[in-house]
């Protein structure tokens, strides 16, 4: 078997073509993607903005739990309408694990002044009319320097994660929604 | 004397050559021209052919077709008998320019389209050696998928699969599901694809809805005539966990496939038969998958000029479904932020069965070498049950099409053409979460080109009406204009086009409850709309016209408007989610290609790069779901038999992302992923060694979702 000789190759710009694919390798070799990364203990650097702090788990989980969430008021809440005005917004909660008794967590927040940090508790049996009974307050954030009774749990967040936002998740004292709106059914 | 005349008979009987002509990558050229002292034959698509009566002794064959150096062989025919000659062309600089069907719903030469198009060849094919539609796709310059969901330019994003602003035709026929508006890339055996073409931007001047940031075309084998048979089985594993804390399983992940191909066909009545299967694994917790596809084709030629053409295909796919990975917390997570590998605890057992199908019957009809014309019916149905949260729905897609195609002037090169038809569409969707809907859809389009001196103009429209069964239709106006300029610095392409998609009826009228947060429908929505512009270049680099290669590039802008995207609403405190027409978007970049051979003719390489612009107008930042660089690059080397080769596709991190707060600190990087092969082909075997994602190069494209590590797999062919 012959083949017809080929013509001259033509030179020129095709050499790029093997420079390119050779840096291109090249920074494959330098970039081996994500890795394992340890759990953090601080708010991540570099662009997150929200708190983040320690939990710690007291009590019996109910058996009924669904999930647990950090959620935070800019204002304390006054009625029963303003309950869903918490940040994050509800698409983006993530619930806390509850396997260990202290926790590390994150929340994303738009950066401004938030009055009150807590934790949500959430009923398997949840429905937004039952909400009363399916929705509790399982701990809260409070300002340790602030020695008032009512104390206070104010929490500016800047443009960047704010720390040390740590409290008690107390399952054996959570409180229905309605305490806050009574009367209760 | 009397005794001997037998034997002197035999000594002067004339002789048979046949055999298979194949390229260096393995691919089967159908159209190859042989010929020798006093006999002529051409290859069929199967790459066989047979010269019969030729006297024996020595023989000089020739081999010859357009886009490959003309290969001479010398042979020895022995009387009376047969001698097999198999036979590797090597492309020629002198490329022979592609013909492509799908930019102007008519063939054409590809320089000869006022629109990008990116080409998938059968050589593509057989060299990658992919197992199905969507890897075949993946490769093409400025495509990119994005869990499934394809994006030409940036257009689709990410929306779950919902609502494709890419449109699939299975050749020419629309096959994007009738409920959800997306596509499944498994509606048809890849092993069925011959090549693929993939119009970039606004295509609704001739398709319509869906085609709104472009089209891509499968296209189907066609029947060779004889007995023909091939036999495609795939074996592989994937590899481990780059990292021993990521670890999920104490086995090695498998993967295979088995297909099948049987075909006969006469000049006149022609049918094939594909039936296939494939097990995965799956490369991460919660991963398995089961396929089962067949698909056939008829085709009956009862004149010169006409063409009958039935076709069908049926999947089913029973799959896991993989929610986002595990983060802290929420499995056995070793102290780490997250666990790729590893599912949380929600929608732990999910899984869906998908079967989809579609029949197809076509008429072609070439009256004079003037006017041709196409009628197609088709029906796709898609069905749907997910499990563990249950689920389900059944989809149809009936449509009908009436086209003709005139050229005055009569012949391929006429100054003149006009392309026109009309065509009628119903969908309809039976769900416990969609409801019970039907849309009807009536279309009319033409389109002409005209050569004005070295200029080749284009202008065209295409009306189509559309409206929920019983309600009114609301009408959409897409035109689009075009122009190409051959010069001696390249063939200059421009083209303004309108593009728009309609709703799909599971935007519009889905009603669940996802994560808690009911999902309520909208039946108000509009259509969304874009005008695109596009200004290309293709020049071949070398001399005379031919080169050593193709260098193409295109500025491309796209103002979208009415973009449908699925919203947070708060009604008295009670959260809701309701897709509406919101954002405004503005998406512009360029792409670039080049192709060749620049050192030998046996190395192949290509260049792709897009460079993507895309604003959210409405809120003023950067569109979701859209990487700023796309970058691939590929090479393969052909020695005698064998053949080496690979492919790098680099992905920019994508800046933004749509899915909520939650993600806002995903752990996302630049996806840098190296896919390597090996080849071998004697006569009807050939075997290809697959190692994709080569450096086991761990990323998301999604949040939350692992995308492939390394898979080696050894894929074995054999052809009748």
């Amino acid at each position: 078997m012959t083949a017809r000789a080929a013509a001259p190759i033509i030179a020129g710009m095709p050499k790029g073509i093997g420079r390119v694919a050779l840096a291109a390798i090249a920074a494959v070799a330098c970039n081996e993607g994500l890795q394992p990364t340890p759990a953090p203990t601080t708010c991540p650097k570099g662009g997150f903005v929200g708190i983040c702090g320690t939990v710690t788990l007291r009590g019996t989980i109910p058996g009924n739990t669904s999930a647990v969430y950090i959620i935070a008021y800019g204002a304390f809440p006054q009625t029963r309408n303003d309950l869903f005005s918490f940040k994050p917004p509800l698409q983006s909660l993530k619930s806390l694990p509850l396997d260990r008794q202290t926790e590390f967590y994150t929340v994303v927040l738009p950066s401004g002044r938030y009055e009150w940090v807590l934790a949500a508790w959430v009923d398997t049996a949840f429905t937004l009319a039952g909400a009363d009974t399916t929705l509790q307050v399982a701990g809260f954030y409070r300002d340790g320097a602030d020695t008032t009774p009512a104390g206070s749990g104010i929490v500016v967040v800047p443009d960047s994660g704010v720390d040390s936002i740590d409290f008690v998740i107390d399952f054996s004292t959570m409180q229905r929604v309605c305490t806050y709106f009574p009367p209760c059914p | 004397m009397v005794a001997l005349a037998p034997v002197r008979a035999q000594a002067q009987a004339p002789g048979v050559v046949y055999g298979i002509v194949s390229d260096t990558a393995g691919a089967l050229i159908a159209a190859v021209h042989v010929t020798t002292a006093g006999a002529a034959a051409t290859s069929d698509v199967t790459g066989r052919y047979r010269l019969a009566g030729i006297p024996p002794g020595h023989a000089v064959l020739h081999f010859a077709r357009l886009g490959y150096r003309e290969a001479v062989d010398t042979v020895t025919i022995p009387p009376g008998d047969s001698v097999r000659v198999d036979v590797t062309l090597r492309a020629s600089r002198y490329a022979l320019e592609p013909i492509i069907v799908t930019a102007a719903k008519r063939s054409q030469l590809l320089d000869q389209s006022s629109t990008s198009v990116a080409l998938v060849s059968d050589s593509d094919l057989v060299r990658r050696a992919v197992s199905t539609v969507d890897e075949a796709v993946d490769k093409a310059p400025g495509v990119l998928f994005l869990n499934g969901q394809v994006n030409i330019r940036g257009s689709s994003g990410f929306v779950e699969g919902l609502g494709s602003r890419v449109l699939l035709l299975v050749d020419g026929v629309p096959a994007n599901e009738a409920d959800r508006g997306g596509i499944d890339w498994d509606i048809v055996p890849l092993e069925d694809v011959q090549r693929v073409e993939v119009v970039k931007g606004a295509g609704s001047s001739l398709y319509g809805s869906a085609a709104f940031g472009g089209v891509v075309n499968l296209l189907t084998r066609d029947v060779p005539v004889g007995f023909h048979g091939r036999v495609r089985a795939t074996a592989g594993s994937y590899a481990d966990p780059p990292d021993s804390a990521w670890r999920f399983r104490d086995y090695v992940g498998g993967l295979g496939g088995l297909d099948v191909t049987g075909s006969y066909g006469t000049e006149a009545l022609r049918g094939s038969l594909t039936l296939g299967g494939r097990h995965s694994d799956g490369y991460r917790e919660q991963d398995r998958s089961n396929q089962w596809e067949g698909s056939g084709k008829a085709e009956w030629l009862p004149a010169p000029g006409t063409r009958v053409t039935a076709s069908g295909s049926w999947t089913s796919h029973q799959y896991d479904v993989s929610p986002p990975w595990c983060e802290r917390g929420q499995c056995d997570d070793r102290g780490l932020a997250f666990q790729p590998f590893m599912i949380g605890s929600g929608n732990r057992g999910a899984y869906t069965r998908s079967d989809k199908g579609y029949v197809a019957a076509t008429v072609d009809r070439t009256t004079s070498a003037g006017f041709a014309w196409q009628a197609r019916a088709s029906w796709l149905r898609t069905h749907f049950t997910d499990f563990t949260p249950d689920d389900w729905g059944v989809g149809n897609r009936y449509g009908a099409e009436l086209r003709g195609t005139l050229r005055p002037g009569g012949g391929s090169d006429s100054d003149r053409v006009v392309t026109a038809g009309v065509e009628a569409a119903r969908a309809d969707v039976t769900s416990d979460i969609f409801g019970g809907h039907a849309q009807n859809e009536l279309s009319a389009y033409a389109e002409g080109e005209r050569r004005v001196g070295p200029v080749r103009l284009s202008a065209g429209a295409r009306v189509d009406a559309i409206g929920l069964a019983g309600g009114p239709l609301a009408g959409e106006v897409s035109p689009r204009v075009g122009a190409v300029l051959p010069t001696r610095i390249g063939t200059w392409r421009f083209s303004v086009g309108h593009g728009f998609r309609a709703p799909s009826l599971a935007e519009r009228f889905v009603s669940t409850v996802a994560f808690g947060i009911r999902v309520v429908p909208d039946s108000s929505l509009v259509p969304e709309t874009a005008w695109a512009f596009e200004l290309g270049d293709a020049l071949s680099l070398g001399s005379g016209g031919g080169g050593t290669a193709r260098l193409d590039a295109a500025a491309f802008w796209t103002e979208a408007r009415q973009l449908v995207e699925p919203t947070f609403f708060d009604s008295g405190g009670v959260p809701y989610i309701r897709f509406v027409n919101l954002v405004r978007a503005r998406l512009r970049g360029f792409d670039l290609s080049l192709a060749g051979r620049p050192l030998t003719p046996a190395l192949e390489t290509s260049v792709g790069y897009t460079f993507l612009d895309a604003r959210d107008l409405s809120t003023d930042s950067v569109l979701a779901f859209r990487p700023k660089h796309l970058l691939t690059l590929a090479a393969d080397y052909a020695l005698g038999p064998f053949s080496i080769g690979g492919d790098f596709r680099y992905v920019s991190r994508i800046e933004r992302i749509e899915l909520g707060l939650s993600w806002a600190d995903d752990p996302r990087v630049a996806a840098e992923v190296l896919d390597l092969r090996a080849g071998w082909r004697r006569n009807a075997w050939s075997a290809r060694l697959l190692v994709t994602n080569a450096l086991n190069y761990i990323y998301s494209l999604t949040p939350g979702t692992l995308e492939p590590v390394r898979t080696t797999s050894l894929v074995l062919t054999w052809t009748y």
